[in-house]
């Protein structure tokens, strides 16, 4: 620096280049911890490590192409995404034609976190993909609050979860930390947009693949 | 001679409410910046990584300490403080997005700068590449500004003496 300053204020000067500092420190700690996945975190039913915490189907079917889904449920994008390829993914995992892996993705803020923890608590019901689809065909604006308890419990209700289980999982955000591994794991797979869809660790082309059922059913048969 | 011309503007009678006005425009539209990203920090990684220039790793440590990075660097050029070393680290970093940018559209990527917020893969043909790069520009000349001439009015720190400032 070549300017200086006047004695007195000198202090302050530094306390406040001091203070900025360590709030600067601080913070980007905190958001870096607060970001971090944990190795003790609840982890739904049909979930892999290996394949990035993401929810696996037909994990154990050979010779089949696998495909990996990252999605945000509160990106519109991703709705009309579903809108056009949930049908063939789901009749790919229904012929067991395809190892199917849906990576729920939460960088859209809070609300995703919920969504996410509340997809996982329909997966323990066998209800994931018929859970994911009514969510997209109600998708609500993003973060503007209308994704709570209350929403997810009316989503879960309609595809016909009714347990007591399934209600306080969604109350509680007992996979909270897992939805962290995913996006931990998301992070680490540069995975940069959303949707993101690989077939064998390959992404597909974004130009073409990805708003047309044919090429896409195409791209997925591997 | 341009720099004659500025030097003249800068020592006369509104110079340092053009600092002033340098300081706030600078500092604000880091601290909007910053801001509006570290809520969101999978997100904020997320935009960094979509450049393709650094190691993933590097990538995702910067996605989380860039945003408050730049909410310092605002709240100190808004109060007035530092305001050299700031303009400076400031005007570095518009240097660095523009390089970024460049990079990520001479090589065809379609990306969103993520400067406030959003950031990651676009469609093709959603790019911004010239705007974001012409903003930055007039950022970092804002901080070149600042750099040459950090006596502004209503700064909280008062300068007594300068190298630069006679």
């Amino acid at each position: 620096m070549a300017t200086s300053s006047s004695g007195g204020d000198k202090f302050t000067r530094n306390l406040v280049i001091g203070m900025v500092a360590l709030v600067v420190v601080v913070g980007a700690s905190f958001s870096y911890f607060g970001s971090k996945g944990s190795t003790t975190a609840a982890i739904p039913s049909s979930v892999s490590k290996a394949d990035g915490y993401g929810i696996v189907f037909n994990a154990d079917v050979p010779n089949v192409p696998t495909v990996d889904v990252y999605e945000d449920f509160q990106c519109p994008v991703c709705a009309r995404f579903e809108a056009i390829n949930g049908i063939t993914l789901e009749k790919a995992i229904q012929e067991k034609k395809a190892k199917v892996v849906y990576h729920v993705l939460s960088f859209l803020g809070t609300e995703s976190i919920l969504a996410a923890n509340a997809a996982a608590c329909a997966s323990d019901e066998d209800k994931f993909l018929a859970f994911h689809k009514a969510f997209y065909a109600n998708q609500p604006a993003e973060n503007a609050g209308a994704i709570n308890a209350t929403f997810l419990k009316s989503i879960g209700a309609a595809v016909g979860i009714d347990s007591a289980k399934f209600a306080a999982c969604v109350d509680n955000g007992g996979y909270s930390e897992w939805v962290r591994n995913v996006a931990e794991a998301g992070a680490k797979a540069n995975v940069n947009s959303t949707p993101t869809v690989k077939v064998n660790g390959k992404e597909l082309d974004r130009n073409t693949e990805y708003f047309n059922v044919e090429a896409f059913a195409k791209a997925i048969a591997g | 001679m341009i720099f004659k011309l500025v030097e003249k503007f800068a020592l006369g009678k509104y110079g340092k409410w053009f600092g002033l006005l340098s300081r706030l425009t600078l500092g604000g539209v880091l601290l909007a910046a910053g801001w509006l990203k570290i809520f969101t920090p999978a997100k904020s990684q997320m935009a960094v990584r979509a450049y393709e220039v650094l190691p993933i790793s590097l990538a995702n440590f910067l996605g989380i300490f860039l945003p408050w990075f730049e909410v310092g660097l605002g709240i100190l050029l808004i109060l007035g403080i530092a305001v050299r070393l700031s303009a400076f680290l400031g005007g570095a970093l518009m240097v660095v997005f523009i390089a970024a940018i460049s990079q990520a559209w001479a090589r065809g990527l379609s990306i969103d700068c993520g400067c406030f917020g959003g950031g990651g893969t676009v469609a093709p043909g959603e790019t911004k590449y010239l705007s974001e790069i012409l903003r930055d520009a007039g950022l970092a000349l804002l901080a070149l500004y600042l750099f040459r001439y950090p006596l502004t009015r209503f700064a909280a720190e008062k300068i007594t003496k300068s190298k630069e400032i006679q």
